[in-house]
């Protein structure tokens, strides 16, 4: 047995005079009452905005590709930014349960849980708008590499676009299984305490029999950290292979190579901004605010500005290299299409680098940090600079290419374009609704895990430690 | 209670060993000096510079990311390193020597020399070329010289700052306040560093150094790709002092958890490392401009291809294997090994990068190379033990310590 | 299906169940299972479990995708169906790399995830015996084999003075069976003995 022990600078990660049966029931209490008013208003809110989206999609199966905008030079408009936008948002979650984890972050137990299903939420989100986009939406079998009856003829191995069917669906599936394989100790607690025959019956199947045993619990663990390690390089290589859909092209603004850490980061700043905007009304909703403790708002704030500066300095090596390389395509992408404000475009550039770029930088300061207010606000704002940018890339690099014969005319959306985009937000809030409902939002067994080490009363049990010297603590505690 | 032995103090042996190498540097940088500093040929010429400059630079760089270690880890409130933290501490004084000489060569090549054959944006061509006339705005020998010396200078000026605070974890033990206050200034002083680092490191400096002498190529992913090279060189070296000075019966706290941890950090950074190589090389291979391609063909197809594929071979196959295994991290045989594979290895991807453009034809790789590549490491030897010997190895009253004494991974 | 006689005790701290479980085992007890609400480190080794091996089958599962997807790839676009695209060799080997990177870690994900619930015996519809219903919330509950040379009485009073705070004895199925946890809640035989 190890010494459970932390510096008392540290802030707890669990305040309150906690023990493993009050975790438990702080965290079942929701799943165990009736839903509030509120969660009933958000839900068909939810639901509406869902059939809207459902619509929205008939009327474009019906009537083809053509209910939307996309015109000549701009081939993927809303949807392809809408798809990224959903992508990167879908990061968060296993960054925060994968890197954390191996970085061993402590305050990531308090939110991997729900950081984790809005991940796979958004990335179901995601997977509509290339599928959708597709037209002949009945032929989509067609992306498969399967032994197939059209000839011989194979899927193109070689195309970025077979890369992200393998990405994105590996990365649903893998997230998925990595959320549930976490779940399943929870279900099993939820199981053990349920009073109704349908919640034992319902959890009990979904807890799969867990005991608890201890040999089950080693090889979880073993799991938990390879399924961690797998994850990891698996986060990066999705967005990465989002960037090559543009960056394999030879389009001004697109083939570039800094693309894939670049959209790395991105993606990890908006799941982020994402997960704020989610958590603090959770926390508030529910009376989590000992778990989800403001300790975890200003860690989120950091990576917040850590990301958004890193996605800084990409924009602007991107807007140096646009001069440097005196290529006249890329110069007049860069320098007219984009950063020259009174160009068509050219207030979705400054638009991104005011809410990506400018603004995240208040979080320098712990004041602001710690204020929630000013994080929400600002875990919009985040959101909306990231859809510019992917609107950014997408749109004013194809209105205006090589050729000034085709430039196009000015591209935007159709109600149609609009509705789809609302509806994905309809099946994202109506997932999530349902699972803050009937799942433990916050990972319990994790909970109980770092308890004894963060919590604040235990904290205060081991206070005497505090005291002693390097020197004498090495004596008696070390290993 | 026996005390621990927090002094270090330099064995003659090890003084002996660096100063050997540090000789046989010297020797072949006069050597050198004669046959192809003073050659009347402007090939070997720019080959006896160019290697000066990729050495010193490589050597700067992975010194340097000791200094970035402390500071992420600093910033993210990390505990864990604490038991070893004063090594990368010794090692980021390197930059105050290695700094001025790196400063040295290369405002000589640019101010002095106006070595045109290293730097094509120096020569007059230049001037009508229709494309380097528009980069001349940024490649000029008076932006180059003000801003390498800015760099250089708030390189040690920001990292000395970080050290200072580090000497008050020797004096008073902190109580709750003190403590607070002390992680809080150490919090304001990283993130300096960082923000320099950022935008010397990770973005201009790179440019300015190497790349620009592919004078018309680009490529925006180069500042990084060079970040993590020498980040991961920079972990490999931490790893061979902390091993050292466990042999040697010092570094009681730091045991093979921290040795872990150090090894993940090898491991990750070299995948990192393969990601960001594979994202430049692929996307460059697969857009097949000509422009860009230039700069891959003759690594890829000419004299350099087994230089190329060596790089690829010893910074991401070896390490991906070899430091998989939770064991292999934890073995103190194994980590030499693969730290001394490491360095070699981004010192050989420096190599390509610098001598890859200088001598497309033939590869330069020889006794001269290693020459002054020992000179260099006779420096860190000689000049790190010294420093180490200056301060104690623990950080006796940092308020992190024992939680860096428990480490458990 | 094998039925076996356990003596059961409870704990509520790491520091108690440590020592307890120390002493049951160089008392020659045969400790069935521990079960804990959350994993404890170290009680795998403080129970003499050999580590596992998971890990190593999860790798396996990776080489096996990194093959599968190159040979598969290289077959169908060099030898199968070759294809120009866009004037690269047959043999595209880094454009072949993201796909061949996603199946590794599909194949060593899934199968792991498999292996893991084969190797504890966990599916839907699968019923196991549970010793005490707060094993997942918050106690630790420690399940002593009982053989026939086993005197249950001294065991018990044993397990008390080891620390445990509630001890019982319960016969028990060690296999799963199919079944759903809304029907037959009488998993334990209550013969419990509260002690203070």
């Amino acid at each position: 047995m190890h010494l459970k022990y932390e510096s008392q600078l540290r802030e707890p990660l669990v305040y309150g005079e906690k023990d493993f049966h009050q975790v438990t029931e702080d965290i079942c209490r929701p799943i165990e009452a009736k839903p509030s008013k509120l969660w009933y208003v958000g839900f068909f809110i939810a639901v509406a905005l869902l059939m809207f989206g459902f619509y929205s999609i008939y009327s474009e199966v019906t009537y083809g590709v053509g209910q939307w905008n996309l015109n000549k030079t701009v081939g993927w408009g809303w949807d392809i930014t809408n798809f990224v936008w959903w992508v990167g948002i879908g990061h968060a979650g296993t960054l925060i349960s994968a890197i954390l984890l191996l970085f061993r972050q402590g305050w990531r137990t308090g939110v991997n849980r729900a950081a984790e299903a809005m991940t796979i939420f958004a990335v179901m989100c995601a997977g509509q708008f290339p599928i959708w986009h597709m037209g002949r939406v009945w032929m989509a079998f067609f992306v498969m590499p399967y032994p197939n009856t059209r000839g011989p003829l194979w899927a193109n191995f070689n195309s970025p676009l077979l890369w992200d069917v393998f990405a994105i669906s590996t990365y649903f599936t893998v997230s998925l299984l990595f959320w549930y394989s976490g779940l399943i100790p929870d279900f099993a607690t939820i199981r053990d305490r349920a009073k109704t025959k349908l919640r034992k019956k319902l959890y009990g199947i979904a807890a799969f029999g867990w005991t608890g045993s201890t040999k089950h619990w080693q090889r979880h663990e073993s799991l938990s950290l390879v399924l961690a390690g797998l994850s990891t390089p698996l986060v990066l290589s999705v967005h990465t292979i989002v960037s090559f859909d543009f960056a394999t092209s030879v389009i001004p603004g697109w083939h570039t190579t800094i693309f894939p850490p670049y959209f790395v980061a991105g993606a990890v700043f908006s799941g982020f901004a994402m997960v704020q905007t989610l958590m603090l009304i959770l926390r508030k909703v529910y009376g989590l605010e000992d778990y989800i403790t403001l300790g975890h708002i200003e860690a989120m704030n950091k990576v917040i500005v850590l990301t958004g500066s890193i996605v800084g300095v990409a924009y602007l090596t991107e807007l140096f290299m646009g001069w440097y390389s005196q290529n006249k395509y890329e110069g007049y992408t860069f320098w007219y299409s984009r950063a020259n404000l009174f160009s068509p475009y050219g207030w979705s550039y400054w638009g991104m680098m005011a809410c990506n770029v400018l603004s995240p930088q208040i979080f320098w300061f712990k004041k602001m940090r710690r204020n929630l207010f000013v994080t929400f606000f600002m875990s919009i704002i985040v959101n909306i600079g990231m859809w510019f940018e992917r609107f950014v890339i997408i749109v004013t690099s194809l209105y205006r290419d090589y050729l000034p014969s085709s430039w196009s005319i000015y591209y935007s959306p159709t109600i149609f374009e609009i509705g789809f985009y609302l509806g994905t937000f309809g099946l994202f809030f109506t997932c999530f609704f349902l699972f803050s409902k009937y799942f433990p939002v916050i990972a319990i067994a994790e909970i109980k895990h770092v308890l004894q080490t963060t919590g604040e009363s235990y904290k205060e049990k081991v206070g005497g430690i505090e005291a002693m010297q390097g020197e004498e603590f090495a004596h008696d505690y070390a290993h | 209670m026996a005390s621990i032995r927090a002094q270090f103090e330099v064995p003659s042996k090890t003084k002996t060993w660096s100063l050997a190498l540090i000789f046989i540097g010297v020797l072949s940088l006069i050597v050198g000096f004669v046959t192809k500093g003073m050659s009347s040929d402007e090939h070997t010429k720019t080959v006896f510079w160019g290697t000066l400059m990729y050495n010193s630079i490589f050597f700067t760089l992975i010194c340097n990311a000791s200094m970035f270690f402390i500071c992420a880890t600093t910033l993210a409130m990390g505990g864990w390193q604490i038991a070893f933290r004063r090594i990368p501490e010794a090692i980021s004084v390197m930059v105050k020597i290695f700094g001025p000489i790196t400063l040295a060569i290369l405002l000589y090549v640019v101010l002095v020399d106006h070595n045109h054959e290293i730097y094509h944006w120096l020569s007059e061509e230049a001037k009508v070329d229709p494309i380097l006339k528009g980069k001349l705005g940024f490649l000029n020998p008076t932006f180059f010289a003000i801003w390498t010396t800015l760099t250089i200078v708030l390189w040690i000026f920001l990292g000395a700052r970080m050290r200072k605070l580090s000497a008050e974890c020797d004096e008073a033990p902190m109580d709750a306040e003190t403590g607070t206050k002390f992680i809080w200034r150490n919090t304001v002083s990283a993130s300096l560093f960082i923000v320099w680092f950022a935008l010397t490191v990770a973005s201009t400096i790179p440019w300015l150094w190497m790349m620009s002498i592919d004078a018309h190529w680009y490529s925006t992913m180069y500042s990084w790709y060079t970040f993590a090279s020498s980040f991961v060189s920079g972990m490999a070296l931490v790893a061979l002092w902390v091993i050292f000075l466990k042999n040697k019966g010092y570094l009681e706290y730091a045991n093979e958890e921290h040795l872990h941890d150090i090894g993940k950090f090898m491991f990750a950074f070299s995948v990192f490392w393969t990601y960001l190589w594979f994202s430049q090389y692929m996307l460059i291979w697969y857009g097949n401009i000509p422009e860009e391609v230039v700069y891959f063909k003759h690594r890829v197809q000419g004299a350099y291809k087994g230089i190329f594929f060596l790089n690829l071979i010893i910074n991401f196959i070896c390490p991906l294997l070899i430091l998989m295994k939770r064991s292999a991290k934890r073995n103190y045989t194994i980590v030499t090994f693969m730290a001394v594979l490491i360095i070699f290895g981004h010192w050989i991807d420096f190599y390509q990068m610098v001598m890859g453009s200088l001598s497309k034809e033939e590869v330069t790789l020889g006794w001269f190379d290693f020459g002054i590549a020992s000179l260099f490491i006779g420096m860190i030897i000689f000049f790190v033990s010294k420093e180490l010997a200056k301060k104690p190895l623990v950080m006796k009253y940092h308020p992190f310590l024992k939680e860096s004494i428990i480490h458990h991974t | 299906m094998a039925k076996k006689k356990f003596v059961v005790g409870c704990f509520k701290e790491e520091a108690v169940l440590f020592p307890a479980v120390k002493k049951v085992r160089t008392a020659g007890y045969k400790i069935h299972d521990v079960y804990t609400p959350y994993p404890v480190h170290g009680l795998d080794h403080a129970l003499g479990l050999r580590e596992t091996s998971l890990h190593t089958a999860g790798f396996i599962y990776g080489i096996t995708g990194t093959t599968t997807a190159l040979s598969c790839i290289s077959w169908i676009l060099t030898s199968d169906w070759p294809l120009n695209f866009g004037g690269k060799p047959h043999f595209a080997l880094p454009a072949w790399i993201p796909i061949i990177f996603e199946f590794t870690v599909l194949l060593a994900a899934v199968g792991m995830v498999l292996t893991f619930c084969y190797l504890c015996q966990l599916a839907p519809f699968l019923k196991k015996h549970h010793f005490h219903l707060r094993a997942t919330d918050d106690y630790m509950v420690m399940a002593i084999e009982c053989t026939a040379k086993t005197n249950v009485a001294d065991l018990k009073a044993f397990l008390e003075n080891a620390g445990a705070f509630e001890v019982n004895e319960q016969e028990a199925e060690t296999q799963w069976w199919l079944g759903t946890y809304d029907k037959d809640q009488q998993l334990i035989r209550d013969t419990t003995i509260e002690i203070a």
